[in-house]
């Protein structure tokens, strides 16, 4: 019996009368409709079970007179299944058990619905603002269906957040929201005891968007994947296949096979930037620029290739709905590997000239500590996770594209730090690399006639659920959609891996030098863009220590030379 | 051991020497199929509005001005250069160019406007374009499939006669504003 299956018997079992339906319209995905009273006891049986959770979508289902909708869903890395619990509550009493105390990475996803569609959860245990600036009003919620895409309530003066008092003992030394080491707006109140990190308090959610409102109000279905590829400056790809991944699985679209590698290696092209540029981004907030500049020379060759095949360095531009826009055809796929050589070759130079070098060893090893245990605790996903003994990798447990058609290895470590977080991306380099060159021999032998793309042969149906994982560089990206009328999604929820990573970075501070806090939180390669959606202005009060830039150096270089 | 590393950092450093590119001083020509500033051919398009009504920025244009002419406005601020518009134009009207440097401190600079002649439909009354022989079923062809009425309400707008007012308002049109409620 398939672990679907089984599953589908205990709730049928367990929740008797509190089930509704349970189905599996595309394998590997069972959507289960609860009764709200049943939701806790579900999620923590499918914890039992070993489930993984990934993120709650909270949705305005008002329209047909089911008041708001949540949605859960975990997945089964073992048995490549996603599991999507869904329940609903009225109007009048929006209120949802909290999940937080069972799941802790549940959290986010709670509060964000609770700003922006005015949820509320039941024992949630730190139930503040997360995605609304201070100053937007209390009581519009934006996701919901009468507020309009643009409003643009005026500013209040005087509205701070409530950052917590430091524990007693320590200091504040805030980071950001603009920084020096910091790429992207967000907050961090760090406490420090001396120079020891003693705890840490995030706020972010300052270039939230808004662009799954602006998708469900404004673009149709062919529009998002270019909105979608705009999310991130570096996982574009990501999120238009993705999107589009869960609109096919919504609409039972079959992709042609062509066009499933031509994504994948869109994806692998994506992988091996992002992670030369990371390393290059490491490199740099160790203080190691040698690293940054040689890793960034590597990756011009790959970023310039990209220019070649789809027309843009970075927004490729290449998927909408049912396939690809561009064939990779044998002159292209010869460029490809002709890249692919000077780039592993160079990488392999640069990989036996950096990783003995002592620098690195003293500034990444035992640095950003986190067991396995809690890196399972915390859903961490992605190299993060893999650094840290976790083996998932959506690719290989869950495939989707034409991964179930390449062969490559997940690389881990053990070591739990930073160090390990090096060492695997340094490895998917060449793995991703390996799935490039098998697509292109594959893509070779599929008939060179295929369409690119399958035509819609009528509207996509509304009310249908699709549900897709994509291993992003940074860990696996969850999207959502609920199909929905006028040509366009109902919901589309985007769940980047920094979402639940970042959620971890205060563990993974504590008791951390201060000098180690750029790197730390850098190892999670944290794209704040992905996971903010409100342009928040934050004024602090002016109580804390301000560590300047030229103390901080001072700091890591004192701690680089031993001293 | 540290010696030696820093010595093999040292020789790939210098085996790959100076590469900072001297642009602007030496330009960089785009590689073929580079999507560029879309440019529009005003000899094959026939008024249609399908790329308008499958831009994702929305940032191309279409007013009937009178019952004759047609306006297609395209606002290069707004443009992703994402090449939509250009594949999906049943004439082949839009070509995605090589043009790159856009930068200006005027917009006019980068936006085009085409005025298209139409004919009106004897018999249902809708405009088509009278220059070249299409059948006014291409119109609808490839642009209007399974498209949102919302967005395409903003597109065609026609009055019975010239009206300078109107030619004056699709010209000004500021696109990033809201789209009409
Ligand atoms: S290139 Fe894309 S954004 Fe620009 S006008 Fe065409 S469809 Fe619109
Ligand atoms: S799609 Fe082509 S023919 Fe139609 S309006 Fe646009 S440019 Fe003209």
């Amino acid at each position: 019996m398939s672990r679907g299956e089984e599953l589908v018997r205990w709730l049928e079992k367990e929740l008797g009368g509190n089930l509704i339906s349970a189905e599996t319209v595309f394998p590997g995905r069972l959507f289960i409709d609860l009764k709200r009273e049943a939701l806790s006891a579900a999620a923590a049986a499918l914890m039992n079970r070993g489930a993984r959770y990934q993120v709650g979508v909270g949705y305005d289902a008002r329209k047909s007179g089911q008041g708001f909708g949540l949605v859960h869903t975990f997945a089964f890395d073992k048995d490549s299944l996603l599991v999507a619990l869904r329940t609903f509550a009225p109007e009048d009493d929006p209120e949802f058990d909290s999940l937080t105390p069972l799941i802790p990475g549940a959290g986010w996803s709670e509060r964000e619905y609770q700003d922006l569609l005015g949820l509320k959860f039941k024992n949630h245990p730190n139930p503040r603002r997360l995605v609304l600036s201070d100053d937007w009003p209390e009581g519009i919620y934006p996701l919901r269906r009468e507020v309009p895409h643009d409003l643009m309530p005026p500013a209040a003066e005087e509205v701070a957040f409530r950052l917590e008092e430091a524990p007693p003992g320590t200091s504040i030394v805030p980071f950001g929201p603009f920084h020096a080491s910091l790429h992207e707006p967000a907050h961090f109140s760090v406490y420090v005891d001396g120079e020891d990190i003693k705890g840490c308090e995030y706020r972010g959610f300052m270039t939230h968007r808004g662009i799954e409102k602006l998708a469900q109000t404004e673009l149709t279905y062919n529009d998002v994947p270019f909105v979608a590829e705009r999310i991130c400056g570096i996982c574009g790809s990501v999120h238009s296949v993705n999107y589009a991944q869960a609109v096919e699985a919504a609409a039972g679209l079959r992709v042609p096979r062509r066009a499933e590698f031509i994504r994948t290696v869109a994806l692998e092209l994506e992988r091996l930037h992002s992670h030369l540029l990371w390393l290059g981004v490491a490199g740099h907030l160790i203080g190691f620029d040698t690293v940054f500049m040689q890793a960034w020379r590597i990756r011009e060759k790959i970023m310039w290739l990209a220019e070649r095949l789809t027309g843009n360095r970075k927004t490729y531009g290449m998927v909408i709905i049912g396939g690809v826009r561009r064939d990779i055809n044998r002159d292209r796929s010869e460029d490809i590997r002709a890249v692919l050589r000077e780039v592993e070759r160079e990488m392999l130079a640069l990989e036996k000239a950096i990783l003995k070098d002592r620098t690195i060893h003293k500034r990444t090893r035992g640095v950003g500590h986190l067991s396995r245990e809690e890196a399972v605790k915390w859903n961490l996903i992605g190299p993060v996770a893999r650094a840290r003994g976790v083996d998932i990798d959506a690719r290989r447990d869950h495939p989707y594209a034409a991964y179930d058609e390449v062969q490559f290895e997940v690389p881990l470590a053990d070591s739990g730090d930073v160090w390990g977080t090096l060492v695997v991306r340094v490895k998917e380099v060449y793995q991703a690399i390996k799935i490039i060159n098998q697509c292109l021999d594959k893509l070779e032998k599929l008939p060179k006639n295929e369409p690119l793309s399958v035509d819609l042969e009528g509207p996509i149906p509304a009310s249908r659920q699709g549900l897709s994982l994509v291993e992003a560089p940074r860990g696996e990206a969850v999207h959502y959609v609920l199909t929905g009328e006028e040509n366009r999604p109902e919901r589309w929820r985007v769940r980047a891996p920094t979402y639940p990573n970042l959620q971890a970075v205060p563990s993974m501070l504590l008791n951390n030098k201060l000098a180690d806090f750029p790197i730390i939180v850098g190892s999670i390669d944290p794209c704040i863009s992905c996971t903010d959606r409100v342009l928040v202005v934050e004024r602090r009060s002016g109580k804390a220590r301000l560590l300047s830039r030229q103390e901080l150096e001072n700091l890591s270089r004192g701690k680089r030379s031993g001293r | 051991m540290w010696l030696w590393n820093k010595i093999k950092q040292l020789a790939i450093s210098f085996r790959a020497g100076v590469v900072t590119l001297r642009y602007p001083f030496e330009p960089r020509t785009a590689p073929e199929g580079f999507r560029g500033q879309p440019v529009w051919d005003h000899t094959k398009c026939i008024g249609c509005a399908g790329c308008a009504s499958h831009c994702p920025a929305r940032t191309i244009f279409l007013r009937d001005i009178c019952q004759e002419v047609r306006i297609l406005l395209y606002d290069s601020s707004r443009c992703t250069y994402c090449g939509r518009c250009a594949d999906l134009c049943p004439e082949k009207a839009i070509t995605m160019s090589d043009r790159f440097e856009l930068a200006t401190d005027n917009r006019q600079d980068i936006t085009q406007s085409i005025e298209l002649f139409m004919m009106t439909c004897q018999r249902c009354g809708r405009c088509y374009d009278l220059e070249i022989k299409n059948y006014i079923d291409r119109l609808s062809s490839l642009g209007y499939r399974y498209d949102c009425l919302e967005a395409r309400k903003v597109i065609r707008r026609s009055t019975t006669e010239f009206s300078q007012e109107e030619l004056e308002k699709t010209v000004a049109y500021e696109r990033p504003g809201r789209l009409e409620k």
